[in-house]
């Protein structure tokens, strides 16, 4: 019961407040930008065709009714929250007239499916490695890995995909250059082998970053543990190499990891903008982008709502594994 | 046991996929099709949709690009290529009363809707009293237009109308399509949605589903991405019953899919040569060079030098900001910067020697050059300015093609045809003691170091600002930057992204910009296109323009441009041709005599195609129609293809 009032309750208010105020904060600052989304729409309008000024002043008149932009930046507000806690996050004005969550609904599976595995494989591979690497680190493999893995790291997400693009999707043409998936979406092989097939290059060029980072991270916490006095201790009293690593030495090291894990998963909302233009794949970070470039609010509100709960509940949930994970925790 | 897990993991990065690549069949577009690949044919879509799935185009935010050639219909098509307008749904052009408050039209009988029912008057009546009842239904401003005229229709026969309307001698553009015309709606149909919409809906919140859409056009959507990166269609069960099918005779290919490969020029080139894409609408001419290299069977308009497609309808210009630098509000500094410029070396370094060019905003078509240009090439010749010290410098060079031409023939290229035809126009000379001796006159001087200084002796820099996604623009641009810079000037060339670039157009934060314009129609009327740029629609710099409706980015207030705009509203362009052509001329020589921009080259489209699995896209050898399938008229060219196999 202490532990509720002390401990929970107090991350769980917090957890409120944050996406309070951080949507609070996503609803005020694009309004604040000069960017009208009406004028947006009717700069791409003309942008192909010329049309008679009094046409475009009345088609301005009706959008502004249509996207329901009338009235004071309270009331918009106040219309903002009530239509939110019903579940509405209205319609997209660069898209009009089609709903946001549509519009979310197309492009969430693919950034959820393509940075999920991502995360988890690179997590995985990159966390396992570096505490290999860390705990043999006089082996030759392990150097010869951690200088490898040192010199992939510094090389911009860009660059790699871009290698990757060339060699794969040009040159020896065995992997798609754009799109997520070939047919019509169903649970069967044949569909889930294409989804496999189209987001592999986009995977593989976040996998490999994304492993480097985790492999330096995990060595580096795993060089510092070993110097531990209750490591050696156990190696002089001849506890089994594997038990080391996994029980002792990795799980002391596992609050960053972890906490870098679900940080990860809670910025899946916001896709992977580079990804997504590069390789022509579904998601919603260029979706995001081109909101934000055509002032499109409600799809900005919606996207960032969900980074927001997302980020905001990966904290609470790591808060409230804290305790789980760390003893000493538990104590304090 | 460590070192065979790491071995394990590594090679498992390395195996997985090459296995996973090799199981597939290698080729990566997203849907199939019947027959496979040799029944689809596969086109750039110009953007990523956003709005998707939603095929009633007359609301606000439909997509049109593609949408109107594939399905849609309109009474004229203008054909930039041939400057001409095709009768699509009417069959003769319009016919006016002597006070253009009556608009007639005869209608072409047997076009027939994908459902079977026949096109007729019907249609036109309902279409345009809906639009015009329904101010939700703002695609490219019908509604309004309808609505300032008071536009009303009559049907006068089964295949035969009659608009009425305020004076208007311009009600027949509303029909008319370079990019788009009123489109048609099938009047039993949306008769129907109409009465059954909810209370408080009206046909601005109709979802109009891809498998109930029916068309006059000779495609119905079939499938779409609901992320916007293509559209699937096939052909109606009856081509020859469409426009298209009825004027060209060819029935196209059964499916047609638009594809967006992103805003990589390159990538278009290597989808091209994986045979994922049969045309593209553009790229640069590098990526257009990687294509000839990688895909041996692709070629565009020209089969050789110069290749692009030379006829689209616009041009593109250094434009001054009226309420940016105040030195550039003096002509003389304008004509200076002018003069500054070696355009010979701008078509041909920075652009590759496939642009036309041009001195003003009407590219030198087959068509347009008949009409304007050779009309104001004496006076072009003539053409002098004051200098200052008592000098009048003849300002026109008429050699400009021919050198582009020497320069084409010591490349190695064949030029197929007379400098002019492939090169354009003259254009202003190079000529810079003239440009300083003009800014000498402004009361600008040099300091030690050859660098220009204002008249208050501060160092003058000049803000130059440009897109990189409009290639040709940017080039001129960075073209212009540089030869400035060598003048003395201290030019900042700024690269902006297409929203912010846009963005300080629309408030008037720029000084130098790299816009594009075109100020006639095919058909040649001036008037549609230039309205906007009437006073009446000024705003300040640092208030945006577009609530005032009109398209005042430079911030020109100009007596002079406002009488002629006046004058040209009265002139039928069709009745009194003669008279509208000489007040556009008028209006030219207006807007070049005192260089309110720097137009430099007319629009190139390496708009570039592959032979591997269809053929018959229209060519320099074969101009049956314009190959700009993305405009309305661009339907022609898809229904001439024929398959390889």
């Amino acid at each position: 019961m202490n532990l509720l009032r002390t401990y929970i309750l107090p991350r769980i208010l917090q957890w409120a407040l944050v996406i309070f105020v951080g949507i609070s904060a996503t609803f005020l600052i694009p309004r604040l930008s000069p960017i009208n989304p009406v004028d947006e729409m009717i700069g791409r309008m003309t942008a192909f065709a010329s049309i008679d000024p009094h046409a475009v002043v009345s088609m301005r008149e009706s959008a502004m009714a249509l996207f329901g932009l009338e009235g004071t930046l309270l009331e918009q507000y106040g219309r903002f929250w009530a239509r939110l806690l019903e579940g509405d996050l209205g319609v997209s004005f660069g898209n009009f007239p089609r709903p946001v969550s549509d519009i979310i609904a197309a492009g969430l599976p693919w950034s959820v499916g393509l940075l999920t595995t991502t995360i988890i494989i690179s997590w995985t591979i990159g966390v396992f490695l570096g505490a290999l690497a860390g705990y043999f680190h006089n082996r030759r493999w392990s150097q010869f890995l951690e200088r490898f893995v040192v010199m992939v790291y510094p090389v911009p997400y860009l660059i790699t995909a871009l290698v990757l693009f060339i060699i794969f999707g040009a040159w020896l043409q065995i992997f798609p250059i754009m799109g997520g998936s070939r047919g019509e979406p169903a649970l069967t092989w044949k569909y889930i082998s294409t989804v496999l097939y189209f987001g592999f290059l986009p995977a593989l060029s976040i996998i490999i970053g994304a492993i480097a980072f985790r492999f330096i991270m995990a060595k580096a916490l795993t060089t510092t543990e070993i110097a531990n006095d209750y490591v050696q201790y156990a190696e002089l009293a001849a506890v089994p190499k594997r038990k080391i690593i996994l029980f002792y030495v990795a799980r002391n090291t596992m609050l960053p990891q972890v906490t870098d894990l679900a940080l990860a998963f809670g910025a899946i909302f916001e896709g992977a903008l580079i990804t997504e233009i590069l390789f022509a794949y579904p998601g919603l970070g260029f979706v995001l982008y081109n909101a934000i470039y055509n002032a499109d609010y409600n799809i900005i509100m919606g996207i960032a709502l969900l980074s927001i709960v997302g980020v905001a509940t990966a904290m609470l949930i790591i808060d409230l594994l804290y305790p789980v994970l760390d003893p000493r925790v538990r104590l304090r | 046991m460590a070192r065979k897990l790491v071995l394990l993991v590594l090679l498992a990065l390395l195996v997985v996929p090459t296995l996973v690549g090799v199981a597939q069949e290698p080729q990566g577009l997203p849907v199939e099709v019947p027959g496979g690949r040799a029944n689809l044919f596969v086109f750039d879509q110009i953007f990523r949709w956003g709005s998707v799935g939603n095929f009633n185009v007359w609301r606000t935010g439909g997509n049109t690009p593609h949408h109107h050639a594939l399905m849609l219909e309109t009474f004229w098509n203008g054909d930039q290529e041939t400057g001409e307008n095709i009768n699509a749904l009417a069959i003769s052009g319009p016919v006016y009363n002597e006070d253009f408050t009556e608009m007639s039209v005869d209608l072409r009988e047997g076009v027939m809707w994908s459902d079977g029912e026949e096109f007729n008057a019907d249609d036109v009546v309902y279409t345009v009293e809906t639009v015009k009842a329904n101010p939700g239904l703002t695609q490219q401003g019908w509604h309004a237009q309808l609505t300032k005229f008071d536009v009303g229709v009559e049907k006068t026969g089964e295949f035969s109308v009659k608009f009425t309307t305020l004076p208007n001698p311009r009600l027949h553009t509303v029909f008319e399509s370079r990019w788009a015309g009123l489109y048609m709606m099938p009047s039993h149909y949306v008769s129907e949605v109409e009465a059954n919409l909810a209370d408080g809906e009206t046909l601005a919140d109709w979802h109009w589903e891809a498998e109930d859409v029916i068309v006059l056009g000779n495609y119905l959507p079939m499938d779409v991405d609901p992320n916007g990166y293509w559209e699937l269609f096939k052909r109606r069960d009856d081509p020859e019953n469409s426009v298209a099918g009825i004027i060209t005779g060819g029935s196209g290919p059964p499916y047609v899919m638009s594809i967006f490969y992103g805003n990589e020029n390159i990538k278009k080139a290597i989808a091209m040569s994986r045979g994922e894409l049969d045309v593209y609408f553009d790229v640069d001419i590098e990526s257009f060079e990687t294509t000839l290299d990688t895909t041996p069977t692709a070629r565009s308009w020209y089969k050789d030098f110069p290749w692009a497609f030379p006829n689209e309808y616009s041009t593109r210009q250094l434009a001054f900001n009226f309420e940016g630098d105040p030195l550039l509000q003096n002509k003389d500094v304008r004509w200076a910067l002018a003069l500054a410029i070696n355009n010979v070396e701008l078509q041909t370094e920075y652009i590759g020697g496939i642009a036309k060019v041009t001195t003003f905003a009407v590219p030198p078509t087959a068509t347009m050059s008949g009409v304007y240009h050779e009309a104001l090439e004496p006076w072009l010749n003539e053409l002098q300015i004051d200098l200052g010290d008592g000098e009048m410098f003849s300002v026109y060079d008429p050699t400009v093609p021919d050198q582009i031409n020497e320069w084409a023939i010591a490349q190695g290229y064949d030029v197929p045809g007379t400098p002019a035809e492939i090169f354009g126009t003259g254009w202003w000379k190079f000529a810079p003691d003239a440009a300083e001796k003009l800014l000498m006159k402004a009361g600008l001087s040099r300091d030690g170091g050859g660098n220009w200084l204002t008249p208050d002796g501060e160092t003058w820099t000049l803000d130059l600002q440009s897109d990189p996604s409009e290639n040709d623009a940017y080039r001129m641009g960075q073209a212009a930057a540089d030869m400035w810079q060598d003048f003395g000037i201290d030019v900042n060339f700024i690269t902006l992204d297409r929203g912010a670039w846009n963005q300080n157009h629309f408030v008037g934060a720029f000084e130098v910009s790299t816009p594009w314009m075109s100020f006639a129609l095919p058909a040649g009327d001036f008037w549609p296109r230039i309205n906007g740029l009437h006073s009446d629609y000024y705003a300040p710099a640092g208030e945006d323009y577009r609530p005032l409706g009109g398209g005042k980015m430079r911030r020109l207030v100009d007596p002079k441009l406002d009488e002629l705009l006046d004058k040209m509203e009265g002139i039928d362009p069709i009745g009194q041709a003669d008279q509208n052509i000489a007040t556009n001329i008028e209006f030219i020589q207006h807007w070049v005599e005192n260089m309110l921009d720097i137009t430099c080259i007319a629009f190139k489209k390496l708009v570039t195609w592959d032979e591997k699995y269809w053929t018959g896209f229209p060519t320099a050898e074969n101009p049956f129609a314009m190959p700009l399938y993305w405009f309305q008229g661009g339907k022609y060219a898809i229904q001439g293809l024929r398959t390889t196999s």
